[in-house]
């Protein structure tokens, strides 16, 4: 989906013309400092300086880089309530995402996950992997690889962890291009996720 | 912008305000200007993409079925220099450029329910080609929006891009819509189809649409199929096209729905699994129904398992386990109809009845790519 919201503000730039690149919306996420993402109680210490890119993907969700969202990809979901999607339909009336719901297992957040990219991305290229039990925020949860193919035509892979806490849904995921990409930061992944904690919302 | 150049690569569905050329495109046909040179470059650098693109299908028995219905279809001659890409984007459309390149998307594959179908709209989407309908519309976009801004746009997105917003942007005009409705009747007829399968397909597109709307408690928008848009005189259209086909006489005329059931069923399961992954519980539900014409088979039952899980209400699990259980009450039915019996007991909360599925599930994919969390919720962690 990261893919989608950067091609469409690439286009956007280019056919309104002159108007800034992306780069004033960015904002460095320094090293060592425990951060709170996505308007939620979630808070990562990162181990290296990330990007934090400045428009949210929806009310609890955003998306940090390393070096670029088409080269790296991490995204934060915070606490997605029942009822609430992953992040914000494009064409909510004929493309609307299927909601979250707290009575969901582990395999259906796997599958509302692949639905909402499926038609978030417009694409049937998307297939799950892998699916194992795995604690996430102290909680017990979900890992789960994937693999995707948007309209750029680059095959990439994914990784996600998820875990109910409070009857709302957290989760982060990382993708990247299978070549080259993936493999090279998947270490700066895994250790925002195990520095993961969550609190209470205020 | 994107949109202008949507509609313009995909010709097939579009209309011009112009006056028609009177050559028809065809066999060895070249662009004879400036304009329609411009317009064959924008389409062989899309087919330059699509020729490469992991959305393409490439099997050989789907792509030879279905190019063997469009060449008994146009003819032999007119076939020959077409070139058809089956692409598996979930729906409803098909097109032909005017060089020549057919896209055909495997939505309309799942929709289509017999040969006579796919070949009325091949046959529609030959005549807009035939009678060079998107050299219309490109001179139009030239006219309104200048060759500047559609040569910019033109660098923008791959080919799938033109073809994703070709299903939500048509403005259809009335009479290029007519010319390649009643050329696609005359060339099923005369290929020994029978001539109300054009028709019937725009109704069945109709009613898939209002099932999908009342679904979502909306109001349905006539949008989600290209070939099928906003025109208030669709149902002029249909009443027309009925009108033509009743006018034909066409002797032991055949719809070959075996043989299509026959071609398409390799591709059926994925096809479905590409639908159901789409959030659109009333037009799959509107689909199985088609598809179960003949009968509820296990793949079937599963899919509509799958549907109703997906969608997860309390009173949709008591449905989906029931449809599960019924498709594995064959030998036939996929694993993952356990799978699905499986989780949506376990989310009623029936604990003892999920598990037990479950781990039929193991048993018989020992392989499964889901193993480790489907042996936990069976309560089986090794």
């Amino acid at each position: 989906m990261k893919t989608a919201i950067l091609g469409m503000a690439a286009a956007a730039g280019l056919l309104i013309g002159g108007a800034p690149a992306l780069a004033g919306q960015y904002k460095l996420i320094a090293a060592g400092t425990p951060v709170t993402v996505a308007r939620s109680g979630l808070t990562v210490t990162p181990s290296e300086n990330w990007n934090h890119l400045g428009p949210r993907l929806g009310r609890n969700a955003e998306s940090w880089t390393l070096d670029g969202l088409t080269l790296n990809d991490v995204t934060f979901y915070g606490g997605i309530a029942g009822g609430e999607t992953l992040f914000k339909a494009r064409n909510a009336k004929d493309k609307p995402l299927p909601p979250f719901s707290a009575t969901m297992l582990p395999p259906d957040i796997v599958q509302m996950f692949e639905e909402s990219y499926r038609i978030a991305n417009d694409t049937t290229i998307f297939t799950v992997d892998k699916v194992e039990p795995a604690k996430f925020l102290g909680a017990s949860g979900v890992r789960f690889t994937y693999s995707f193919t948007s309209k750029d035509e680059v095959a990439r892979k994914g990784v996600a962890n998820a875990a109910v806490v409070g009857g709302k849904l957290y989760m982060i995921t990382y993708e990247a291009p299978v070549i080259y990409y993936f493999d090279r930061t998947i270490d700066a992944y895994a250790k925002l996720v195990d520095s993961g904690v969550v609190a209470a919302v205020k | 912008m994107r949109r202008l150049l949507g509609r313009l690569l995909a010709t097939s569905l579009l209309i011009g305000a112009a006056p028609a050329p009177a050559q028809e495109s065809g066999p060895g046909y070249k662009p004879q200007d400036k304009d329609e040179r411009g317009l064959w470059m924008q389409v062989d650098e899309q087919e330059r993409q699509i020729k490469t693109s992991s959305f393409v299908i490439r099997d050989p028995a789907l792509n030879a079925y279905v190019n063997g219905v469009f060449c008994r279809t146009v003819g032999e001659a007119a076939c020959k220099d077409a070139r058809i890409y089956i692409v598996r984007v979930p729906y409803f459309n098909a097109s032909m450029a005017p060089n020549g390149m057919i896209q055909v998307w495997s939505g309309l594959l799942l929709r289509v329910r017999n040969e006579a179908q796919l070949a009325a709209v091949l046959g529609h989407e030959y005549t807009h080609y035939q009678n060079r309908h998107a050299l219309k519309l490109f001179r139009d976009i030239k006219q309104n929006t200048g060759a500047a801004s559609f040569l910019m746009v033109g660098g923008i997105g791959g080919a799938l891009v033109g073809l994703a917003i070709l299903t939500q942007s048509f403005e259809y005009s009335r009479d290029n819509e007519r010319e390649a409705d009643a050329g696609g009747v005359a060339l099923i007829a005369k290929a020994g189809y029978d001539p109300a399968a054009a028709p019937m397909i725009w109704e069945q597109v109709r009613q898939e649409q209002e099932a999908t709307a009342a679904a979502r408690n909306v109001k349905p928008r006539y949008q989600n199929g290209g070939l099928f848009a906003t025109h208030p005189n669709n149902l002029e259209r249909m009443r027309d096209m009925r009108a033509q086909a009743t006018a034909i006489t066409v002797p032991n005329a055949v719809t070959n729905e075996e043989a299509y059931r026959k071609a398409l069923s390799p591709w059926w399961p994925q096809f479905f699994d590409d639908q159901i992954k789409l959030n659109d519980f009333g037009g799959g539900e509107f689909l199985l129904g088609q598809l179960a014409s003949a009968g509820w088979t296990p793949a079937l039952l599963f899919a509509r398992g799958e549907l109703y899980r997906a969608r997860g209400q309390p009173e949709d699990l008591v449905k989906a386990a029931g449809f599960y259980r019924q498709a594995v009450d064959s030998e036939k039915a996929p694993p993952e109809a356990w799978r699905g019996l499986g989780l949506a007991l376990l989310r009623q909360g029936k604990r003892d009845e999920g598990q037990s599925a479950i781990k039929t599930y193991l048993q018989k994919k020992p392989d499964a790519t889901d193993k480790a969390m489907m042996a936990m919720l069976a309560g089986d962690p090794s």
